[in-house]
C-alpha cells in the first residue's frame, strides 16, 4: 500500500482542535483530558478560603488537611483503577475496618511486630478485594451489587472477631510508621499518600497494567478482542483498591493507637466523589491518578475551610453535597 | 392514523418532491458543499453515491434540519424552505432513516411504531387493542408484512429495518432518506428491503437512497446522483448507465490508475490468481510443512465438526447467511469460544483450548465484524488502540515502551494510508473507512500468519475497500493465509482461491475459486445448502 494509491482526497475529518505546546506539555504531565477546571477549581477554593480566614493560609493547616485526606486520597488511588475498569468498589470503607481488625489482632496474637501487623492489614484487604473481582468476573454479577454485599459481609465480620469491641495497638514502631512519625516535618500520613500517588501514576499511566485497565474499562469487548484478559485485569484493579484499603487501615489505626471496627462508615461515597470529581468516567476507560488526588484535596479543603469558618456541620454536608455535584457537572462539559 | 400526502403531488408529475439547487455548507475552514444539485420525483428511487466524505452526510442532515445550509434553495413540492430543527422537517414531510437503527427491541412492532404518540384512555392507559389496530391497519395498507404483536427484538434484522422504515412513514412522509440501509443484510434479506420500498414509492414518496453498494443501485433506483468533494460529479438515468461509468464519478478523474487496477482484479480475477500462484510456488518448495490452520472435527454450542485447512498465501472465503456460524469458526479459532470436541492448529502447533492472547502468540490476527463495538476503543487515541493487541511486544518487564508504541503506530499509520492529523488523535474523530484501517493496522506487525477478516468492507466507501483489498492481497502473497467472512459475494469472488458455504454450525461445501463462473453461482450455492439443510427434515 503506498500514498498515491491512496483515494481519500476528500477525507474530512472532525479533527480536535490544535493544542498549543504548553498546553500539550501539561496534558502530557497529567496523562487527562480536561484538568484545568479543575486545578482552576482548586485554586479559587483556595483563594476564597485564604481570604474568609485568617488560620487557612498556614503550612500547619495545609499539613492538617494532608493528613485529613490521606485515607481518602490513598483509597482513591485504588478506585481509580476499578472505575476506568468500568467496574466500583463500595466496600472499601468496610474493608478499611476488617483490615484494621486484622492487622491488630495479628500484632495481638502472632506477634508485636509491625511488619506483621502490615502484612496482615494488607493481605486482608488484598483477599477482600480479590473476592470482589473474581465474583464481579467470573460470576458475571455487576460490581455494584457484589461490592454491595462485601460492604455488609466485612463490615459484619469486623464487628465479628472481638463482638465488636476495639483492639489497642501497642507497638511504637507500628504508629511511628504508619501514623504520627514525620520526614522532615511531613508527617507519614501524607508520605504514604504521596508513595501511592506515585505507584498509582506508575501503574496507570507507564505500564502494560494500565494499558489494560484503560482498554478493559474504554471497550471490553474490543479489549477482548485484542488479546486482554479483562477478567484477570478487572480483578487485579480490586486486589490493589483492597490492598490500598488495607494501607489506609494501617494509618488511621497507628494514628489512634488501635483498630476499631465501626469506623469510617459511608467512606466510600467520599473516595467515589474524589475519583469522579478527579475526572474519571464512570462510563469507563477514562481518569488519571493526578486528577484523583486533586479531586479528593479538594474535598479535604472543603471540608477543613467550612470548619474553619464555623459553618454548622449539618449545613456543611449539605454545601459539599451542592458544590460536588456542580463541580463534576461542569467538569464534564 | 393520517394517509401520506404524497398522492397530491403525484398528481402534477411535473414538480419534484424535494430539490435543492446550488447548496453550499461550510464547517470552519472545511467546504464540505461547494453547491450541490438534487432532485426527487414522486414516487422515484434517486440513489445518492459519493465517498466518505463526498458530502451525502452533510447533505442529509442539512434535509433533515441538523444542520442549515449557507447558501443556496431547497424546495419542498415547490415551496421554499429553511429547516432550523429536526422537527420542522418532519412536519414538511421528510423522514430520515439512519444506519443505526432506533428501536426498543423489548417492545413490539406495534408500540415501537406508536412510541411517545399511543392512544391513550382519559386516565392515561394505553388503549393497547386500539394501537395494535391502528398499526395493523397501517402495515397492511403499505402492504407490509409484519405483525405488529411481535417483539422487535426477536425479528431477523431486515424485518427491523423495516419497522424502522415504517416508523420512519408514520404521519405525512413525502420524502424518505435511508441512509446506508444494507450495510448490515445478507443478500437475501435486501429483497426484503426492497419489496417495502417500492411498496412506499407505489405510493408516491420519494426515496433518497444513500449506498456503496453499487449494484443495488441498479436494482432499486431509477436515477443516480455521483457527490465527489462536496459537489455534483453527475446524474445518471439508471437504465442507461454501467457500474463503470459510476466509479469513474465517484472516484474521479485522479484515480485512473486504481480503476484500472480493480477492472483487472474483476475481469480475471487478477489478485487471486496471483495468490494461488504465490501458494503453489509455496507449497512446492516447502512440501510437507504445517499448514498455517487447520481444523478437524471441531464442535462446540454453535459449530458442528469443523474440517478446514488453510495453507500458507491462501485465501480462504465462508460464504453463507448471517447465523450461519461463519462468525463463530473464526470466534473459535481466535479463543473466543470453547472447544468442546476436536482440535485447533495453529502453525503446526495443536491446542485443545485456547485463549486470545495465546492465539496471538501464535500469530492470530481478527478483524472483528463490528469496528465500534468489537474492534477499537473510541474514546482513546490511534496509538492506543494499535498497541493494544501486542503490548507485550512494547514492554519491558510490565513497564510500557512508550516511544517504541508511538514509533510503531506512525510507521503502521503510514503504511496503510489512515488520516488524521496525528497518532494522539482518537479514534473517534476518524471516518469510518479511517477507522477500519486503524483495525487493520492494529495486526499489520509482525505480520499475522493467519488474518482472519469479517465482513471486512461493511460501511466502507469505494476507496478505502481498494486499499483493503490491497492489504489483503498483500497479506496473502507475503505467505500469510487469510479466512474471510463476508455477504459481498462479489469480494469472495476476488479475493478468495476457495469459498466453503457455512449453514447452521457446518461447512456443507467447499468450491475452488475457478469453480465459480460469478456471484450468480455463489449464491445459487448459498440458497442451495439452506434447502439442502432443511430438506432432510421434511
Amino acid at each position: 500500500m503506498n500514498e498515491s494509491v491512496s483515494p481519500l482526497t476528500a477525507e474530512r475529518q472532525a479533527s480536535p482542535p490544535q493544542k498549543s505546546r504548553m498546553r500539550r506539555i501539561a496534558q502530557a504531565l497529567l496523562q487527562g483530558d480536561r484538568p484545568y477546571a479543575l486545578y482552576a477549581a482548586f485554586a479559587i477554593l483556595l483563594v476564597v478560603f485564604s481570604f474568609a480566614s485568617p488560620w487557612f493560609l498556614s503550612i500547619d493547616n495545609f499539613l492538617n488537611i494532608g493528613r485529613q485526606t490521606a485515607l481518602v486520597s490513598i483509597i482513591a488511588i485504588g478506585m481509580t483503577f476499578v472505575i476506568i475498569a468500568r467496574q466500583i468498589d463500595l466496600s472499601v470503607g468496610s474493608t478499611l475496618a476488617l483490615s484494621g481488625m486484622s492487622a491488630a489482632l495479628a500484632m495481638a496474637y502472632v506477634g508485636n511486630n509491625w511488619v506483621i501487623g502490615a502484612i496482615a492489614g494488607i493481605g486482608t484487604g488484598a483477599i477482600v478485594g480479590a473476592i470482589n473481582g473474581i465474583v464481579t468476573t467470573r460470576v458475571n454479577i455487576p460490581s455494584f451489587l457484589v461490592t454491595l454485599g462485601t460492604l455488609s459481609a466485612a463490615r459484619g465480620l469486623a464487628l465479628m472477631v472481638t463482638t465488636t469491641k476495639p483492639v489497642i495497638i501497642d507497638n511504637d514502631s507500628f504508629i511511628s510508621i504508619f501514623g504520627e512519625g514525620d520526614i522532615f516535618g511531613v508527617p507519614v500520613p501524607i508520605i504514604w499518600t504521596l508513595l501511592a500517588v506515585i505507584a498509582g501514576i506508575l501503574l496507570l499511566h507507564y505500564s502494560v497494567f494500565g494499558r489494560q485497565i484503560y482498554a478493559a474499562g474504554g471497550n471490553p469487548t474490543a479489549a477482548l478482542y485484542s488479546g486482554i484478559n479483562t477478567r484477570r485485569v478487572t480483578t487485579l484493579a480490586f486486589i490493589l483498591t483492597g490492598m490500598l484499603a488495607g494501607l489506609a487501615a494501617l494509618v488511621l489505626s497507628a494514628r489512634s493507637h488501635a483498630a476499631r471496627p465501626d469506623v469510617v462508615q459511608g467512606m466510600e461515597l467520599d473516595v467515589i466523589a474524589s475519583v469522579t470529581l478527579g475526572g474519571c468516567s464512570l462510563f469507563g476507560g477514562r481518569g488519571f491518578v493526578l486528577g484523583t488526588l486533586l479531586g479528593s484535596l479538594i474535598i479535604g479543603t472543603l471540608n477543613n475551610g467550612l470548619v474553619l469558618l464555623g459553618v454548622s456541620s449539618s449545613l456543611q454536608l449539605v454545601i459539599k453535597g451542592v458544590i460536588i455535584v456542580a463541580a463534576v457537572a461542569f467538569t464534564r462539559k | 392514523m393520517s394517509e401520506p400526502v404524497a398522492v397530491a403531488a403525484a398528481s402534477s408529475p411535473q414538480v419534484p418532491l424535494i430539490r435543492v439547487a446550488g447548496v453550499t455548507k461550510r464547517f470552519g475552514g472545511v467546504q464540505a458543499l461547494r453547491g450541490v444539485d438534487l432532485e426527487v420525483l414522486p414516487g422515484e428511487v434517486h440513489a445518492l453515491l459519493g465517498e466518505n466524505g463526498a458530502g451525502k452526510s452533510t447533505l442529509i442532515k442539512i434535509l433533515s434540519g441538523v444542520h442549515a445550509y449557507d447558501d443556496g434553495v431547497i424546495e419542498i413540492a415547490g415551496q421554499a424552505v429553511a429547516f432550523d430543527s429536526p422537527a420542522q422537517s418532519r412536519d414538511a414531510g421528510v423522514a430520515v432513516v439512519y444506519q443505526d437503527l432506533s428501536l426498543v427491541e423489548s417492545l413490539s412492532v406495534g408500540a415501537n411504531l406508536m412510541l411517545g404518540r399511543e392512544p391513550r384512555t382519559r386516565l392515561g392507559f394505553v388503549k393497547n387493542r386500539q394501537l395494535m389496530a391502528t398499526v395493523g391497519e397501517f402495515l397492511r395498507s403499505h402492504g407490509i408484512p409484519l405483525d405488529p404483536k411481535v417483539p422487535v427484538g426477536s425479528l431477523p434484522f431486515a424485518y427491523r429495518q423495516m419497522t424502522e422504515i415504517c416508523k420512519a412513514l408514520m404521519g405525512e412522509v413525502r420524502v424518505l432518506i435511508l441512509d446506508e440501509p444494507t450495510s448490515a443484510l445478507t443478500g437475501g434479506e435486501e429483497q426484503i428491503l426492497f419489496d417495502a420500498i417500492r411498496a412506499v414509492t407505489a405510493r408516491g414518496v420519494g426515496v433518497i437512497y444513500v449506498t456503496h453498494r453499487l449494484n443495488e443501485v441498479f436494482r432499486i433506483s431509477q436515477r443516480v446522483t455521483v457527490f465527489r468533494d462536496g459537489a455534483n460529479a453527475g446524474t445518471f438515468t439508471t437504465a442507461q448507465t454501467d457500474m463503470k461509468q459510476l466509479v469513474a464519478a465517484i472516484v474521479g478523474p485522479a484515480h485512473a490508475a486504481l480503476q484500472a487496477r480493480q477492472k483487472t482484479a474483476v475481469g480475471d480475477g487478477a489478485v487471486a490468481a496471483t495468490a494461488s500462484t504465490a501458494a503453489t510456488s509455496e507449497e512446492a518448495s516447502n512440501a510437507g510443512a504445517a499448514p498455517v490452520l487447520k481444523l478437524s472435527n471441531v464442535s462446540n454450542d454453535r459449530l458442528h465438526h469443523i474440517d478446514l485447512v488453510l495453507r500458507r498465501g491462501e485465501v480462504h472465503g465462508l460464504a453463507g447467511l448471517i447465523g450461519s456460524g461463519r462468525t463463530e469458526i473464526l470466534q473459535t479459532i481466535f479463543g473466543l469460544r470453547s472447544v468442546d470436541a476436536g482440535a485447533i492448529e495453529i502453525g503446526g502447533r495443536t491446542r485443545a483450548r485456547i485463549t486470545p492472547a495465546e492465539a496471538i502468540q501464535l500469530g492470530v490476527a481478527l478483524v472483528p465484524e463490528d469496528r465500534h463495538l468489537e474492534g477499537l476503543v473510541l474514546d482513546h487515541s490511534i496509538e492506543r488502540n494499535l498497541t493494544l493487541p501486542r503490548l507485550p511486544h512494547f514492554s519491558r518487564w510490565g513497564w510500557l515502551r512508550s516511544q517504541a508504541a508511538v514509533q510503531q503506530a506512525k510507521r503502521s499509520m503510514k503504511e496503510l494510508a489512515v488520516k488524521a492529523p496525528n497518532s494522539s488523535t482518537a479514534v473517534k474523530f476518524l471516518s469510518g473507512g479511517n477507522q477500519q484501517k486503524v483495525v487493520f493496522a492494529k495486526w499489520n506487525h509482525p505480520r499475522p500468519k493467519l488474518l482472519m477478516l469479517d465482513e471486512p468492507t461493511v460501511g466502507v466507501d469505494v476507496g478505502a475497500r481498494e486499499e483493503i483489498y490491497g492489504v489483503v492481497s498483500d497479506a496473502a502473497q507475503a505467505g500469510t493465509g487469510v479466512l474471510i467472512v463476508s455477504s459481498d459475494l462479489d469480494e469472495l469472488l476476488r479475493l478468495c482461491d476457495r469459498i466453503s458455504i457455512v449453514a447452521d454450525g457446518c461447512i456443507v461445501n467447499t468450491v475452488e475459486r475457478a469453480e465459480l463462473a460469478n456471484a450468480e453461482a455463489l449464491h445459487h450455492l448459498i440458497q442451495l445448502s439452506r434447502s439442502s439443510l432443511e430438506a432432510p427434515a421434511t
